[in-house]
């Protein structure tokens, strides 16, 4: 029963970025259409149900957890991302200004700072009074614009830390992937390559295809830890992903999952391994690529 | 089930209990889960007789029956249900009612994305935990595999076929996390290891469960393990020899005597 319950521990921590596997659709996908990846395990987002949710502490910890350097536009990052990813639902009040502050470690000026940068893009309303307070409103289906948003308060040192991290899983993975997968593994793999080329032309409906693939290729290596940090992964940078890219570059990206695909099933781990990491890089110069266009627009 | 296993095992050789004591554990599990399986079933018998067709409220038993599985079988159950084929019920296209053990709170229901539209669709159906009980009629023991949906660990699922009139609707069965496995079969491995003997215990598919050899890693395909080809399956273990009931599809492997 040990493990269990040390798992059951560990679902603290990992049940922010799993529940934000149904990312792009928060409130609408909480209640029914769990992702594959959302752990049944895991307490996901409060129940939708009701109108105005208290945060939850297993959420605080993570989505408030305190900034260093305190700065207005981490805070705002983090919460923008938060709500991207389906871990603030719409409705939800946020805690008192003075507690998230705390919570944060930044100044209660600092906080309202970065609150005024989500009620300029109307993700957070404030009412007044009794029974008021700062209330997400967040749409179905991510906006181009928040994403751009959050792209832009990303530093890009951060996007290529996240890159290098993501390049040593995705990398890890195929290798042992093309060293493991057995015909069943072989099997999902393919046919969520076929998914993602059929996906919805949507950037939250390509990212679910696409994520789903690499948690199949870290499945197939038969690592659970791989598999989580896959899911974190894809959870954290989520959307982003699929921002930058043009209508006729799909095909190219569905090429580079199918090749990367035939290297797992052709059992050579190195070329896997390398099909992986560059598939990872060519995702980070488009973000950053991406994100240089949006500064030099002045957006 | 587990006796059968026991009867047809070489007690001479050492280490010959290894997957007795796994057969007796997973045995007693099964009874659990096909009291699962027989109250899906009964649901469904009655509203044949009924003249109506099943409804996913019908299945209302299988949550307790979970529950209880799950609380006395806790040692290796962590996961537990019921799931159907698809058009077995008459109100929803597919079903999953699937529970996992959660500490303190009881039994949590699993959810899970079973619209075919949806980029997140989970589907059981390409799942072996259903498909070998659906192929072969009889219960089977899948894995081990990351289970990313309920366990999130390295899982085996151990499932039987649910049939009404003859007619495959749906399957039954049980998670059991990997290192309940492991922790089943070290003492085995062990004893094997102190005589001298290697041994590696492989699934149905060719995976490593577990080995007494530092180098043979449990999760990696057996064919492609240089330290194998060696050995050869150890009478009596695994193989449901002269009793055609063993639900392990699993084998020995050990040095050539």
């Amino acid at each position: 029963m040990s493990s269990i319950r040390d798992e059951a521990s560990l679902t603290v921590t990992r049940s922010l970025p799993a529940a934000a596997g149904s990312g792009a659709e928060p409130p609408a996908a909480a209640p029914h259409g769990a992702a594959p990846h959302r752990p049944g395990r895991a307490p996901g987002p409060a129940s939708p149900a009701s109108a105005e949710l208290a945060v939850t502490s297993l959420r605080a910890r993570s989505v408030f957890a305190p900034i260093e350097g305190g700065r207005a536009e981490t805070v705002a990052r983090r919460l923008i991302q938060a709500i991207q990813l389906g871990l603030l639902l719409d409705g939800e009040r946020l805690p008192a200004e003075s507690q998230l502050a705390a919570q944060f470690g930044v100044s209660p000026v600092t906080l309202r700072e970065a609150l005024a940068v989500l009620r300029s893009m109307g993700l957070v309303q404030t009412r007044r009074g009794r029974g008021g307070g700062s209330f997400i409103r967040a749409a179905a289906e991510p906006q181009r614009a928040h994403l751009e948003r959050l792209l832009r308060l990303m530093p890009p040192h951060e996007l290529r830390d996240i890159a290098d991290h993501r390049a040593a899983v995705a990398g890890m993975a195929a290798r042992l992937a093309a060293e493991r997968a057995l015909g069943p593994d072989m099997a999902a793999l393919r046919e969520h390559v076929a998914r993602l080329r059929e996906a919805p032309a949507t950037i939250s409906g390509r990212r679910r295809a696409d994520a789903r693939i690499h948690i199949e290729i870290a499945a197939a290596a038969q690592s659970p830890r791989l598999t989580r940090h896959e899911m974190d992964l894809w959870s954290e940078i989520g959307d982003l992903v699929w921002l930058p890219v043009a209508e006729p570059d799909v095909a190219g990206i569905v090429a580079e999952h199918a090749a990367l695909a035939d290297a797992i099933e052709a059992q050579q781990p190195e070329r896997a391994r390398l099909l992986a990491e560059q598939h990872v890089a060519a995702e980070t110069e488009r973000l950053l690529s991406w994100r240089l266009g949006l500064l030099a627009a002045g957006a | 089930m587990a006796e059968a296993v026991a009867a047809g095992a070489d007690l001479s050789q050492p280490g010959a209990t290894l997957l007795t004591a796994v057969s007796d554990h997973i045995g007693r599990v099964l009874i659990a889960v096909d009291r699962i399986g027989q109250a899906t079933a009964a649901a469904a018998a009655a509203a044949r007789t009924a003249g109506r067709p099943l409804h996913r409220p019908d299945l209302a038993a299988v949550r307790t029956l979970a529950a209880d599985l799950l609380h006395h079988h806790a040692d290796l159950a962590a996961g537990a249900g019921v799931v159907l084929a698809p058009g077995a019920l008459a109100d929803v296209p597919r079903c999953i009612e699937w529970w996992w053990a959660d500490e303190g709170s009881g039994p949590e229901q699993l959810q899970v994305d079973l619209d075919p539209e949806s980029a997140e669709f989970y589907d059981y159906t390409m799942t072996e935990w259903y498909r070998e009980p659906q192929r072969t009629g009889r219960p089977s023991v899948a894995g081990p595999y990351v289970d990313y949906i309920c366990t999130h660990q390295y899982t085996f699922t151990l499932s039987a076929p649910v049939c009404c009139a003859g007619e495959f609707i749906g399957v039954a069965g049980c998670d059991i996390l990997a290192g309940q496995i492991e922790r089943l079969v070290e003492p085995g491995l062990s004893e094997l290891r102190r005589a001298g003997r290697a041994a590696v215990l492989v699934s149905g598919s060719g995976r490593v469960i577990a080995s007494n050899l530092p180098g043979v890693l449990p999760g990696t395909a057996v064919s492609r393990q240089p330290a194998c080809p060696g050995l050869v399956p150890v009478a009596g273990q695994g193989s449901p020899a002269g009793t055609g009931s063993s639900i392990l599809a699993w084998t020995l492997l050990s040095d050539p005597a």
